[in-house]
């Protein structure tokens, strides 16, 4: 009986002591918690779609914080694995008539290796002249597409793609399941000791290359992992909205992925995602507000600019900060009504 | 006492019929980019339709007349494809609109499609043309029978109005300047609606007695195209068969006008159909030629459009333009209602099918693909060219035995016959 | 065919000087891409517009209070917006971008997405060596021609010029010399813009005016400033008169091709970047390379 109840017990204790110590992580428990459960609570179908694409974003923003954030490869066109994926995946469906089940993880591959083919290119450059290079590179794919009409559908894209599921809960479950195991993956590898390594070749390349890190071969991983994500979720886009089109591609999108980053705190993955979850709702309500309508990309590009000067790290390191603090002995993050710190003791009033 | 408790219950009983009688309201959407010409068109067209509907009493569905209301969905598709999807699942599931009228921009129209199609609505297509739209009809009938396309005519037809336009013009260089082979330059959008266009052009315009002296493919949004019409003055062009939906077509004719090109341009304009193409070429893009849907209010396609027009320039201030088509599809939905007696989307499916009416742009019968019908009696839009300020119609004119009341003569530029004058010919 | 491409090089070309040399300025001197660039471009093509055709001005009137306010209000801007977050190079990116579309986005709502003509400014055309261009065009050569004597004059035998050139090449030393960078950094701010909302009072009358109109040339002045070397003025003036030629070389010899022309300029970009990424005479600074 005891036998049983320990490894939940054994659970419980690490819920207490890892996630319920710290205020930010509960709150990400009790987010994961609400996608999960909310369907229980509402199934109305327009409510589902905002947060299905909310998750589909935020898989999107997060693959350009892993680049951008992380390594300090400021990229402009991460649309491009988006596309890349959304295309690759209609075009299987609609020519080869595949199942959804294949498309998806065979069009986040080929994103893959679109990353791989654009960030050879790119280790030659730094910053302005690598953000320059990429905003070009999804221009030229969709000039690609534009050439061969009949092969890309033109401006029309590539319509009357198949759903994952024709069950709108279903579509639910599969986007924000796809969600929290990407970006959980994509958390876990920045805080990994690959993370660490793009951190160092943020901060300072040359320090890292002295220390024996092959920074090419970093670089160059970064933009695969980060293709591999944007496809994945370009292509589960393409499978919900059921049309891959140019729009997939637009430089706005690109601008996008960057203002959810810069928004929400570069290098934290969960940043981006806590952005698009709080700015892509905010921009659907006031677009169902008839007087205000008119007003959404104004408003957001406001609210941006407001977040940018009185927050320039972004919404999540300040809110962190307004909940937690960091002991000066030990580095490990408390509770901010904590007067001792959890791990080492020392006291955390001064 | 008996009175008043009498009075009381008569009072309640009162109220309660009344309030009984109160009908539910029909809904539709209007769907479309509100912020842009064609979505303010959406609108207002349906807005025309609906007033006139509620003031004559509603639409009679059985025994009850019903009011008619309306609700404006942005569904910023110009900008956005997702947003669009997002606006038609939003009116579909929170404002429960029992129809939906509209669409613009083909990739989200195909979006939109396929959500009212999941939830059985009625869509009626108005704005977007492509063939696609009601090939999927006939590709797969039992989940896109609820699609129908009101206006314009598809895709595919509006080439041959234009080759028969072009025809006429031909004629008319033919007689005036005694040019037996006139020279064609063709400027076209290099995207993917008008490359069927281009080569039908460069295989039948030989064969029709023309000359085609060379293909231009501009960008959309290109803002100097100077280059080519000098390129183009060079070849000896005398006529430059347009393609175009952007606003090149702006810059297409005030250049042309500026830099006196003595050539006539005609083909497909979209922006030189708006009212605003006169202001926007500064006045310079006299003798442009395109098709259009309304032309400038004197031209009788039925005996409904320009009464329709006068209404609309009234209301509005502004001419309509093609997506105003919105007031013959509401018109449309309420005499299918009216005949169904009610208002279920299967019971009015094999109605709809059944539609041959006459309305502001011409006779209404949908194929079996759920397209509008087209050919000389059915509907074929017009061609206007602008005169010194005004959307004049001159075709059709006498076209198969059809010709419009109100059409007018087509002018040649001054430039062209200021040249056969000096005998360059 | 000759003659058409020189004259169709030249006008195009004047009109991307004008914009490429501001946004050069600002770059060299603040480091800052400025991608609200040709949003005060079109701007200034709107509040021409607004001040001829809706208030009725007269030309030069008009032509001057449009200048000078969106000059002022990229002082504002820059003060407001840019300064505070001076230090951080991302959120310098994300607030022009943010900016630009705010403009965008007020005067779709003020205007409506509509396409306005300007009116122009002299009307009327002329043969120029066989080849027919109006009036309009000719002033378009003749200001830009005059507007970069006059920035080469101000930078070169002015004070202030020196203090901008000087910042330009070494940002600390200056500090150390004395010179307000800031003061600096905002006095360049405010010609660049200016160079910006001239080429859009003078252009406007040659396009078409609507609220989207910044965003194509943003990417034909960034394949000029990497062509050219981000930071060096000569070099963005060569560019823009490179790839002006190029962009007609291509449409009077593909012409059925000529929807490349933007393509064409991304494709140098990219190809410069590749091969050369301080362009032809750019500087090239050691964290950067």
């Amino acid at each position: 009986m005891s036998a049983v109840l320990y490894p939940v017990r054994r659970a419980f204790a690490n819920l207490r002591a890892d996630v319920f110590a710290l205020p930010s992580r509960t709150i990400v428990l009790l987010f994961i918690l609400g996608l999960l459960l909310l369907p229980l609570y509402s199934d109305d179908p327009y409510l589902l779609r905002i947060v299905i694409m909310a998750c589909v974003f935020a898989i999107f923003a997060a693959s350009w914080d892993l680049l951008s954030g992380y390594t300090g490869q400021v990229n402009f066109g991460h649309a491009l694995f988006f596309g890349t994926g959304a295309y690759a995946a209609a075009l299987l469906h609609h020519h080869f008539d595949i199942t959804p089940w294949i498309t998806i993880p065979v069009g986040s591959v080929a994103a893959m290796a679109m990353g791989f083919l654009v960030g050879i290119p790119c280790l030659r450059l730094r910053r302005t002249y690598l953000s320059l290079a990429t905003l070009a590179f999804p221009l030229i794919l969709l000039g690609i597409l534009f050439a061969f009409p009949d092969f890309s559908g033109g401006e029309l894209g590539i319509s009357g793609v198949d759903r994952l599921f024709r069950n709108r809960v279903a579509n639910y479950y599969a986007a924000v399941i796809l969600m929290l195991v990407l970006c959980f993956a994509m958390w876990k590898i920045g805080t990994s000791k690959l993370g660490l390594i793009f951190h160092a070749i943020r901060e300072d390349e040359v320090a890292a290359r002295a220390s024996g890190i092959n920074t090419p071969r970093y670089k160059l991983l970064a933009f695969g992992l980060a293709g591999l994500f944007a496809g994945a979720a370009g292509a589960f886009f393409v499978h919900f909205l059921r049309i891959a089109g140019p729009s997939t591609l637009e430089v706005a999108l690109s601008f996008q992925a960057v203002i959810w980053g810069i928004f929400g705190g570069v290098a934290t993955i969960y940043g981006p995602v806590v952005a698009v979850f709080v700015l892509y709702p905010l921009t659907e309500l006031i677009a169902t507000f008839p007087e205000l309508r008119e007003f959404r990309l104004l408003i957001l590009a406001v609210v941006v600019l407001l977040v940018l000067l009185f927050m320039p790290q972004g919404l999540t390191p300040w809110i962190r900060n307004k909940i937690e603090h960091v002991c000066q002995r030990c580095k490990n993050r408390n509770a901010i009504w904590r007067d001792e710190c959890r791990i080492c003791g020392a006291s955390l009033r001064h | 006492m008996l009175r008043r408790t009498l009075t009381a219950v008569v009072a309640a009983l009162a109220v309660m019929l009344s309030t009984a009688h109160a009908a539910d309201p029909i809904k539709i959407g209007i769907v479309g980019p509100m912020a842009f010409v064609q979505g303010e068109n959406h609108w207002n067209g349906a807005v025309l339709a609906a007033d006139e509907i509620n003031k004559a009493g509603g639409i009679k569905v059985g025994n009850e007349s019903r009011p008619l209301e309306l609700v404006k969905v942005d569904t910023n598709e110009i900008l956005s494809v997702p947003d669009a999807a997002n606006a038609m699942e939003r009116v579909i599931t929170q404002d429960e609109v029992d129809f939906v009228v509209g669409g613009f921009r083909t990739e989200a129209v195909l979006a939109m499609q396929d959500i009212a199609m999941d939830y059985e609505k009625i869509f009626l297509g108005v704005g977007a043309a492509h063939d696609q739209l009601t090939l999927r009809v006939g590709q797969d009938y039992d989940t896109y029978k609820y699609f129908f396309h009101v206006a314009p005519t598809k895709a595919s037809d509006l080439g041959r109005t234009l080759f028969a336009v072009l025809g006429t013009i031909a004629g008319q260089i033919r007689a005036e300047l005694g040019k037996e082979k006139p020279k064609v330059a063709i400027m076209a959008e290099k995207v993917a609606w008008t490359q069927a266009i281009v080569k039908a052009a460069e295989a039948n315009l030989p064969k029709m007695g023309m000359e085609v002296v060379g293909l231009w493919q501009p960008s959309p949004t290109a803002t100097d195209v100077t280059a080519e019409l000098s390129a183009i003055r060079r070849a000896g062009a005398d006529m430059i068969f347009t393609v175009i939906s952007g606003p090149v077509g702006i810059v297409l004719g005030r250049q042309m006008g500026e830099l006196e090109i003595p050539a006539i341009p005609f083909g497909i304009n979209v922006e030189a159909q708006k009212e605003g193409f006169w202001q926007a070429t500064g006045g310079k893009g006299n003798y442009v030629a395109t098709l259009d849907t309304y032309g400038g209010g004197d031209v009788a396609i039925s005996d409904q459009t320009i009464p329709f027009v006068k209404k609309f320039e009234q209301r509005f201030g502004v001419l309509p333009a093609y997506t105003a088509a919105t007031y013959d599809a509401i018109y449309l939905l309420k005499e299918a209602i009216e005949s169904a007696g009610t208002t279920d989307a299967d019971d009015l499916v094999p109605i709809l099918e059944k539609t041959d009416r006459t309305g502001t742009g011409g006779r209404l019968v949908f194929d079996k693909n759920h397209a509008p019908t087209y050919g000389p009696g059915y509907l074929t839009g017009i061609a206007v060219q602008w005169q010194d300020g005004k959307k004049v119609a001159f075709w059709p004119n006498n076209w198969n035995g059809v010709t419009y009341k109100g059409v007018k003569s087509f002018q040649i530029p001054k430039a062209m016959l200021a040249g056969k004058k000096d005998g360059k010919g | 065919m000759l003659t058409d491409i020189f004259v169709t090089g030249l006008v195009n070309g004047g009109v991307y000087a004008l914009l490429a040399v501001g946004f050069s300025l600002i770059f060299g001197v603040a480091r800052i891409v400025n991608i609200a660039h040709t949003a005060f471009y079109m701007l200034a093509a709107y509040m021409v517009y607004t001040f001829l055709n809706l208030a009725g001005l007269p030309l030069l009137v008009a032509v001057i209070l449009a200048v000078g306010l969106v000059t002022a209000l990229s002082m504002v801007a820059y003060k407001l917006v840019i300064e505070p977050v001076r230090e951080y190079e991302s959120a310098v990116l994300i607030a022009t971008i943010a900016l630009a579309l705010i403009f965008q986005e007020a005067l779709l709502l003020i205007y409506g997405g509509h396409f306005l003509g300007s009116p122009t400014l002299i009307p009327g055309q002329t043969d120029l060596f066989g080849v027919r261009v109006t009036y309009q065009q000719l002033l378009t050569i003749a200001v830009v021609a005059l507007v970069l004597i006059g920035t080469w004059f101000l930078l070169n035998r002015t004070r202030l010029g020196l203090a901008i050139r000087a910042t330009a090449n070494d940002l600390e030393v200056a500090n150390l010399m004395g010179m307000n960078v800031s003061r600096v950094a905002m006095y360049t701010v405010a010609i660049s813009v200016a160079l910006a909302a001239i080429a859009g009072v003078v252009v406007a009358p040659l396009f078409v005016v609507d609220p989207l109109m910044w965003l194509a040339p943003l990417v034909t002045i960034l394949a000029i400033v990497v062509l050219g070397g981000l930071g060096s003025l000569k070099g963005s003036l060569i560019g823009a008169f490179v790839i002006a030629y190029v962009e007609a070389i291509t449409v009077f010899t593909v012409p059925a091709g000529s929807f490349l022309k933007g393509a064409v300029a991304l494709s140098i970009m990219v190809l410069v970047l590749l091969i050369r990424p301080e362009g032809l005479f750019g500087v090239a600074f050691e964290e950067e390379r």
